[in-house]
């Protein structure tokens, strides 16, 4: 027993040294950039600035007319819908695709196979939005986040299915549930840890996604927050500093959302293996 | 500090030259005050003398504008076409002249400006750079620049170097530089659109012994394989191996233009809008120089020329009066006084009869000026041919590193020239 | 029959949302761009060509070896992601005190975009200043051009994707490994299995759903993944970093639309043969555990 005990302190130890080192020095790096002066940043080195510019923060908010708000407003209601509308079609999807095994399921699996082998095709999809009326609006750009994470969030939730015993369906239907119902009062729940891994990726996948805004929801109202690092990065005119301050800005929020749905993971796990 | 101040100045002098037109204007005080115009540019166009302009025309005429900016590069080119072939464009947009703007195909996204009063203002060079079919769609967002040599003049007077007008003269002056423990050549590996300025800026040597070469390139009869002062373009490349900067395959411009503000480096091939920023950090501003690519000729020493980023209004704006007063203000003495003022000046402007400000770098006023009042200057190829391979800045950092012969580079160049020019409609067989 | 069970159990309508969304915005779109693979192509003409694009496509210079890098990226990420993570999801779910700090930790870099963690990581590789470098020569060694030096630039960039992307993999795993039924390995105790045996014969079968789904995903991921790459050396020096989707890009960029479509059909071919029969091996091999 004590040898173990011993054991696992030395894989704490380890294991705690080994992650500061691979994974919490580039944190560091990026944020000792961003409280320099725009000469010392510019040096690229990890020592601590001679002297703090934590008004590089400000800067970086009060820019171009308080622009990154505007970014934040705008990510933050795309990357809502698209987890809500996200996290029940996909549900339904993996769940069908998983428990049923025909043809026709086959078929749907390896169309939506596809989402994930090819990129957008970019111009089409603008043409389709301009003749159906929705171009630059933020419907379209929720459905097309949703159409093209649902191939992710399908796959993962189909794997995860998998670990639910059909048992359980089978007593719901004894007790007189219908389709719909076993889906939504057994299953459904059932999928907790799932949905915190799921909202946490598809939520940082959107929230950091900038290709796709910069093409289907252009115009200055319409900013996303990455668009919000190109003021400091161009051909001309780089400042490290602030460009580290916007980078450590914009990624607070996901970082909150992680440690909101972290220990989520966990709960829900827990009551799942109990249940299961 | 310093360019505040001066703004300030400026705007100052600005407001006593504007009393007389306020006169005038005295019942419409400020005819625009409303309207809002939404540009699109890239933030080396949306710089503090863009900034300082647009302010001094809110106070004037009273439009406000609504900035986007555009990522610029790849992405910025990509977003830009999307978004003509979709019909939704900003009032106003900076992009470049020349063959990047014919490949956009104009005549469909861009307001026909030939009969606006401002474009009698812009030289001759300028206007051929814009126009398409006889319809001009561009006005000039800042001064013209060269892809030449800056470099910094203080290594120079210390060893006592002469300004080369010969590439031999050139690598000999990098060997006394290298020997003196000085770090020659700049190269910015880091970012690769940079790697090309060499070989662009050396089009001056190209065209002085094969004055047709532009069309013959555009015809596919002439190859960089086969002319021997377009493969010398790319094996200067290999003479400056051995002189270039530590980091340089990670360098980046930006780290280039610290590097010649502190003579960390000495010269540097690159196109000369960073001559301001490199002056922003140089402790005299006298300190920097500019000089063309040097040929084999010493008596035609001369200059490669880009015309400066445009404005270009769009076809479908709604508010095509504000944007024509906007750019009427543009090109008057004041506004461009307080643009290079503030800003600073990439090379000579394009406005007939304007004079840069004495606040301007000598590298501007004395260098680069003396090849135009010369004569010995000509516009880059792609003002003269619109096909331009699309891994030229990959093979230049190839060459550059010395991963690739400049002959080898040469002739893979030729083969990606050739698929360009398939996908625009020549028949290169 | 028991199809026939499972077609009145699981409606087909479930499936509808996902479809309808899936196919009006993403699938469309692509069909219609079929079509524009065979054309010369600049927004206001479509000049019909055949499959001359195809054949410009395969004539690339960069092509043959844009395939090979495209290969090794694929291969090399999802090999790295899959068994590296594996162990750290079996170190995770032990009895260790710090789990949860360490499991936060190896998160964090997935909270950043992909390219604020380029910028980082090619500041970091800088040949002369970078981080690393500054390391290895305090500790007497020369320093190391991660990214300037052709051979080394593609592996550079592997270390740093999975460094990324390396936590979607570990939380994949982690999920798969505490669902696992406690009493498999209660009992399995009983019968004296070691450690090694459990993790052999009980946990590495019942995680077997979750690690097809990260191959699946990592593999297909890294085949046209370049937006890393494109952040940290646009496919140089040289060409010793470009991958087919970079290619496709740069043609895309330069306005060549029709050609960058017949890339990307290219592109999906490719993935398609190695995707598809990778998933039916790992279906069938899922199956034949349970």
């Amino acid at each position: 027993m004590k040898k173990q005990k011993r054991l696992l302190l030395l894989g704490d130890i380890l294991g705690v040294a080994v992650t500061v080192i691979i994974f919490l020095i580039p944190f560091y790096f990026m944020f000792v950039q961003s409280i320099k002066s725009k000469a010392e940043a510019n040096r690229l080195s990890i020592s601590w600035p001679s002297e703090i510019h934590f008004e590089n923060y400000l800067e970086v908010f009060s820019h171009a007319n308080y622009q990154l708000v505007t970014a934040f407003k705008n990510s933050g209601i795309l990357t809502l819908f698209t987890v809500l509308g996200l996290l029940l079609t996909a549900a339904m999807a993996g769940y069908v695709i998983q428990r049923r095994h025909d043809k026709i399921v086959g078929g749907i699996q390896a169309v939506i196979m596809l989402g994930l082998m090819i990129p957008a095709a970019i111009l089409p999809t603008i043409h389709m939005l301009q003749s159906m009326h929705i171009y630059k609006t933020m419907f379209s750009m929720v459905m097309i986040e949703i159409a093209l994470q649902t191939p992710f969030a399908v796959m993962l939730y189909r794997g995860y299915m998998a670990s639910i015993p059909v048992e359980l369906e089978e007593a719901a239907r004894i007790d007189g549930c219908n389709r719909w119902q076993i889906f939504q009062k057994i299953i459904f729940p059932l999928l907790k840890p799932i949905q915190a891994t799921l909202i946490i990726l598809v939520g940082v996948q959107t929230f950091n996604d900038f290709t796709n805004p910069l093409y289907f929801l252009p115009g200055s109202e319409n900013t996303t927050v990455q668009l919000t690092l190109y003021n400091y990065k161009g051909q001309l005119a780089s400042s490290y500093n602030l460009l580290f301050a916007d980078i450590i800005a914009i990624t607070i929020p996901m970082l909150i959302l992680f440690l909101i749905f972290n220990k989520r993971i966990v709960d829900g796990m827990v009551a799942g293996s109990v249940k299961g | 500090m310093k360019k505040k101040a001066l703004s300030m100045v400026l705007a100052a002098a600005l407001a006593v030259g504007m009393i007389p037109a306020t006169v005038v204007m005295a019942e419409e005080e400020k005819p625009y005050e409303g309207v809002t115009l939404n540009v699109w540019a890239g933030n080396a166009e949306y710089n503090e003398g863009t900034i300082a302009v647009m302010e001094a025309a809110t106070e004037k005429l009273g439009m406000e504008f609504q900035v986007e900016v555009n990522p610029g590069g790849t992405e910025g080119d990509n977003i830009l076409k999307t978004r003509i072939a979709s019909a939704d464009l900003p009032d106003l947009m900076a992009y470049n002249s020349g063959s990047k703007l014919y490949d956009l195909n104009p005549s469909r996204a861009f307001l026909d400006i030939s009969d606006w009063d401002i474009v009698e203002k812009f030289d001759d060079a300028f206007l051929s750079s814009v126009t398409i079919d006889g319809a001009i769609y561009g006005a000039p967002q800042s001064s013209t620049q060269a892809g030449a040599v800056i470099y910094y003049k203080p290594d120079y007077e210390e060893l006592g170097l002469e300004v080369p007008h010969t590439w031999d003269e050139f690598v000999a002056n990098c060997q006394a530089l290298a020997d003196a423990g000085k770090t020659p050549v700049y190269f910015t590996g880091g970012e690769t659109w940079a790697t090309q300025v060499l070989f662009l800026g050396d089009y001056y040597n190209i065209a002085a012994k094969n004055p047709t070469f532009a069309d013959d390139y555009t015809n596919g009869t002439a190859k960089y394989a086969s002319v021997p002062e377009a493969t010398r373009s790319w094996t200067k490349y290999e003479d400056l191996v051995d002189f270039l900067n530590a980091d340089k395959s990670a360098a980046t411009v930006v780290d280039g233009n610290f590097a010649l503000a502190t003579g960390e480096a000495t010269h540097w091939f690159i196109l000369t809008q960073q001559l301001p920023l490199i002056i922003a950090e140089a402790e005299n501003p006298d300190d920097i120089g500019v000089f063309g690519v040097p040929g084999d000729d010493a008596d035609n020493h001369g200059l490669t020329v880009w015309e400066p980023m445009s404005w270009y209004v769009s076809k479908d704006s709604e508010n095509v009066d504000a944007v024509k007063a906007f750019l009427d203000f543009y090109y008057t003495e004041e506004a461009l006084d307080l643009y290079f003022g503030t800003y600073g000046a990439n090379g000579p402007s394009c406005i007939k009869g304007y004079e840069l400000p004495e606040s301007v770098c000598s590298a501007v006023r004395v260098d680069m000026q003396k090849y135009f009042d010369d004569g010995k200057t000509v516009p880059a190829l792609e003002y003269q041919s619109p096909i331009k391979g699309t891994t030229c800045e990959q093979m230049t950092t190839a060459v550059g590193l010395g991963q690739m012969s400049g002959e080898e580079a040469a002739a893979a160049y030729d083969d990606d020239c050739k698929k360009s020019a398939v996908q625009l409609g020549y028949d290169w067989e | 029959m028991k199809t026939k069970k499972e077609q009145s159990l699981y409606p087909l309508w479930f499936l509808f949302p996902s479809l309808i969304i899936f196919g009006i915005f993403f699938l469309w779109p692509i069909i219609s761009s079929l079509y524009y693979s065979l054309t010369v192509w600049n927004f206001d003409t479509a000049k019909f060509c055949g499959l001359d694009n195809y054949k410009l496509f395969f004539s690339e210079k960069a092509m043959s070896s844009s395939v090979i890098h495209t290969l090794i990226y694929a291969f090399g990420t999802s090999g790295l992601k899959v068994i590296l993570a594996f162990f750290i999801a079996i170190f995770l779910t032990s009895k260790i005190k710090t789990k949860n700090f360490i499991r936060s930790a190896v998160f964090f870099p997935n909270l950043v975009s992909m390219m604020a963690v380029g910028l980082t990581f090619s500041y970091m590789m800088h040949p002369t200043k970078g981080l690393l470098n500054v390391v290895i020569q305090a500790l007497g060694g020369t320093p190391i051009d991660f990214l300037g030096n052709p051979s080394l630039a593609l592996f550079s960039i592997i270390m740093t994707d999975v460094w990324k992307g390396l936590s979607i993999s570990v939380v994949i795993y982690i999920a798969g490994i505490q669902s696992i039924d406690k009493t498999y390995y209660e009992a399995a105790s009983i019968d004296g299995a070691t450690g090694w045996q459990q993790l052999k014969h009980i946990t590495l079968p019942l995680v077997a759903p979750s690690q097809n789904s990260i191959i699946i995903l990592s593999l297909i991921g890294g085949l046209r993944s370049f937006d890393l790459i494109w952040s940290m050396t646009g496919g140089g020096p040289g060409f010793a970093t470009d991958v087919l989707a970079s290619v496709i890009y740069k043609q895309y960029a330069a306005g060549f639309y029709g050609l960058s479509t017949a890339g990307n059909v290219v592109m999906l071919i490719v993935i398609s043969a190695i995707a598809f029969p990778l998933q039916h091996f790992l279906n069938k091999r899922e199956e034949a555990i349970q």
